[in-house]
């Protein structure tokens, strides 16, 4: 019971914070220099012309009946229609979302799977070669940009060796796990660089702490100690990082997608922030504010499942 | 390079004319796009991926000549001008299907010109301003003008005269024009237009396939119907060299757009046909004429002594060698590309001359540390360089030159409110005509003089003149004086012309990218 009321009550305090995140991103559009009537027209429309443009978006009605609309439309689910694709912004992010939501969570399950045996083999080898090893790869990965490891991998295994396309999507799941591969590693490298290092760090304190020296003292195997005190422990802290870096995650799709020409959300946004398409551009926070929002209180619920010390409250 | 020019220039009108001696038939082409069609009706189309691409589904009833000096028939076997020059009469060619098999009549040329006429409707209504009426009777085709037009027949050889299916249209879903033609296209299928291919496929920024038409008009070297192949699927790749990766990897058969720093690598390449195609692209920076900037400060540049300075003090063949790695040529017209009809050869403008720069720096009495801002698009490796060097070559004339980075929409805004000293700009012509880019770059009621304020009262009346003028000799000279008193104010800083790069694999030959910009496929082949 305690959990569906928290649920409900952190789903009610999304409101207010949607609303926020409205008023902000409709101001900040506005505010951004730059005409969407030019953006449509072209540089070469003539002054009758954008003001026919500007007169059929409502973009010359006062800022006040512009917001008015926007916030009552949004309500009924109707984001306007995109400017630069001329459709619904709903049908739009609805037809991109699902690529990107599977490529983050591809980049994340990856991570997991690169950095969950390594922090352990780190963390039981402190301070000896492997973990020095471990370390210093990862340090690597932390310090070069993204986009650069993505072009690296594209040249060397899809140009060149020819084990995975250099862009594109696919259609079925197997085929949308090898087209999305080289994204999602992408991606995963830097991340699952942070996930190690804070696993590592985890899993040595877990180790020191006094329940796991107890429990080796009445006699459970390794495996039980680590599988059941150490790493479930040490997960804590790792599905937190994991959930505020979403965030982080979001915004990489950006880049990511553009270099490896991946049609979701992320690549989108920067198509619509350089045409100014404001409802489209609004349409798209708004959304990636209700992904993180609802990220956020996953982790949280996630939390209280695997310690049951942090109340819901 | 330019003998590289020019044999590109060669082989695109050899494509355009002589089809390849080898018939390939059939096979589809893999093309990579910089970025995705939107909407491709010729009305409505106002973005280069969508222009371009409108001649493959659709078709107009002229069409420009190989050299792009005149035009040939089209849909029309023949048209003609009445000696008023108030009317073109043109004749269709008998048989003429849409690519559904309906037949192409003159009720369908009617509702498309007066569809693309109509200010409402179209961003390019104002190009048919001179049209009074279209009529048609049978095979025969009458539109009445006006007033006497000049670039008539050129723009009945431009996309947004492209004939469209009435009654595919009336049919359509949709409360009106735009609606019913955003459905048409969102449906796809083969019936609204007659150009050598049909939409068969779309995915809105990721994908796109065009099938053959096998109703199309226009015959092959073998006899029968063009296209050589069954269609094309086109992907949208925005990063630069994700696109080339592509080609080099075999996914895809031909990547647009290649940055010229990339050109010797790939033409090095023996399994890739690197192509330069001719085009009207300029790329120059307006200059700010007005007395004051926008701030209420003096301008410096008002003076026409410091634009000519900066011009002289630019060597734009080291421009060219930066930031097109020697693929580009100085621009020789003020006002147009070279490849466009009535350009005058004014030499290299504005050759790289120091003393003369500084003698007239000095004579106009500009302080050292003047400074100037260079407005440039944020991300832009081209425009990085182009600001970089210029600091450089202007620093012996004492200017300052400080650089704003902004973004594409941002430019544009600051081009109309005047809020810039010189900014980067480009142009590629939409029509077969200079008209157009000479009322952008000059005319100061069009577009202020593509925004620099220039505002020259013969020049002006000189192009209000040559609107209506069709005595083609009286126009060419109209033409020659305007281009002689725009060099001469320097509204512009001149920088050069630079070709389509457009990368293809062994496999494919014919497709041509023409000076307007247009993707030509329907002579390419594919062979595998």
């Amino acid at each position: 019971m305690a959990i569906i009321q928290y649920t409900l009550k952190r789903l009610l305090l999304m409101i207010p914070t949607f609303f926020l995140v409205m008023i902000i991103i409709f101001l900040l559009v506005r505010f951004l220099p730059g005409d969407p009537a030019i953006a449509i027209a072209g540089d070469r429309a003539s002054d009758a012309d954008l003001a026919a443009i500007r007169e059929r978006l409502g973009l010359n009605q006062p800022l006040l009946v512009q917001f008015w609309l926007f916030v009552t439309n949004t309500l009924q689910g109707d984001l306007g229609r995109s400017i630069l694709m001329r459709a619904p912004v709903t049908d739009i992010i609805f037809d991109r979302l699902p690529t990107t939501i599977f490529l983050t969570v591809y980049a994340v399950s990856l991570s997991l799977l690169i950095a969950g045996p390594l922090a352990f083999v780190a963390a039981l080898n402190r301070n000896k070669w492997p973990d020095a090893v471990i370390r210093t790869v990862f340090q690597v990965g932390l310090s070069m940009p993204v986009f650069y490891i993505g072009l690296i991998l594209l040249t060397f295994l899809a140009a060149q060796l020819r084990w995975f396309p250099v862009g594109g999507y696919g259609d079925t799941f197997i085929e949308r796990l090898h087209h999305l591969f080289l994204p999602a590693v992408t991606v995963a490298l830097y991340t699952s660089a942070i996930i190690m290092r804070n696993l590592r760090s985890a899993i040595i304190e877990v180790l020191d702490a006094e329940y796991v020296q107890f429990a080796r003292a009445k006699g459970l195997p390794d495996r039980l100690v680590l599988g059941r005190h150490v790493l479930r422990n040490a997960l804590i802290s790792t599905v937190t990082l994991l959930g505020l870096s979403i965030g982080n995650l979001m915004s990489g799709t950006l880049v990511t997608e553009t270099v490896f020409a991946v049609p979701g959300v992320g690549r989108l946004m920067l198509e619509a922030i350089f045409a100014r398409d404001y409802p489209l551009i609004q349409g798209l926070t708004l959304t990636f504010a209700v992904l993180v929002s609802v990220v956020f209180l996953l982790t949280d619920l996630f939390q209280s499942t695997l310690d049951p010390r942090m109340r819901l409250t | 390079m330019r003998g590289k020019l020019l044999a590109a220039a060669v082989a695109a009108a050899t494509a355009l004319t002589t089809p390849a001696m080898a018939q390939d038939r059939g096979g589809v082409l893999n093309f990579a796009r910089y970025d995705g069609s939107k909407l491709i009706d010729p009305i409505y189309a106002d973005r280069n991926p969508d222009i371009w691409m409108v001649g493959s589904l659709f078709d107009t009833l002229l069409r420009s000549s190989p050299d792009g000096n005149s035009v040939v028939a089209g849909l029309a076997e023949s048209h003609e001008m009445s000696d008023d020059g108030l009317s073109v009469t043109l004749t269709l060619q008998e048989g003429l299907q849409f690519s559904d098999g309906a037949p192409l009549t003159g009720d369908d040329v009617i509702f498309s010109l007066n569809r693309a006429r109509n200010p409402d409707l179209s961003p390019w209504a104002g190009l048919l301003g001179s049209i009074d009426n279209v009529s048609a009777s049978d095979l025969t085709v009458t539109i009445s003008l006006k007033a006497p037009d000049p670039t008539i027949l050129s723009m009945l050889a431009t996309f947004n005269t492209a004939i469209v299916s009435k009654s595919v249209f009336e049919a359509a879903d949709g409360a009106n024009d735009q609606e019913k033609s955003a459905s048409i296209f969102a449906a796809g299928g083969a019936g609204v237009g007659s150009g050598p291919f049909y939409l068969s496929g779309f995915e809105q920024g990721s994908s796109m396939s065009f099938s053959a038409n096998p109703n199309y008009w226009k015959v092959g070297a073998d006899g029968k119907a063009l296209p050589y192949v069954d269609g094309v699927e086109f992907q949208i790749i925005p990063d630069d060299a994700t696109r080339i990766l592509k080609l080099q990897a075999g996914e895809v058969d031909a990547a647009e757009f290649i940055p010229f720093s990339r050109v010797a690598e790939l033409e090095a390449d023996p399994s890739i046909n690197m192509n330069l195609y001719p085009s009207t692209r300029i790329i120059y920076s307006p200059i700010n004429t007005r007395e004051a900037r926008a701030d209420g400060t003096p301008n410096p540049l008002a003076d026409v002594r410091v634009r000519q300075a900066i011009n002289y003090a630019t060597n734009k063949d080291a421009l060219i060698g930066l930031v097109l790695q020697g693929a580009g040529k100085p621009m020789t017209s003020p006002l147009m590309a070279a490849a466009t009809q009535l350009s005058s050869d004014l030499g290299p403008l504005y050759g790289y001359d120091m003393e003369k720069a500084k003698a007239l720096i000095a004579d106009a009495g500009v302080a050292p540390g003047t400074k100037i801002t260079f407005t440039t698009l944020a991300g832009s490796a081209d425009d990085s360089t182009i600001f970089a060097a210029l600091q450089q070559m202007w620093a012996p004339l004492g200017i300052a030159l400080e650089v704003e980075q902004v973004d594409g929409a941002t430019r544009g805004a600051k081009n109309r409110s005047g809020e810039f000293d010189i900014h980067t700009y480009g142009w590629v012509n939409d029509v077969n005509d200079p008209s157009q880019v000479v009322g952008w770059l000059g005319h100061t009621p069009t577009a202020k003089a593509v925004g620099t304020g220039w505002e020259n009262p013969e020049f002006n009346s000189l192009f209000e003149a040559s609107a209506t003028e069709i005595n083609a000799e009286t126009r060419a000279d109209q033409y020659a004086q305007m281009q002689k008193l725009y060099a001469d104010s320097a509204p512009l800083l001149f920088m050069y012309e630079t070709p389509f790069a457009v990368a293809v694999s062994n496999a494919v030959e014919g497709y041509v990218q023409t000076p307007l910009g247009n993707n030509i496929f329907e002579e390419a082949t594919v062979s595998r």
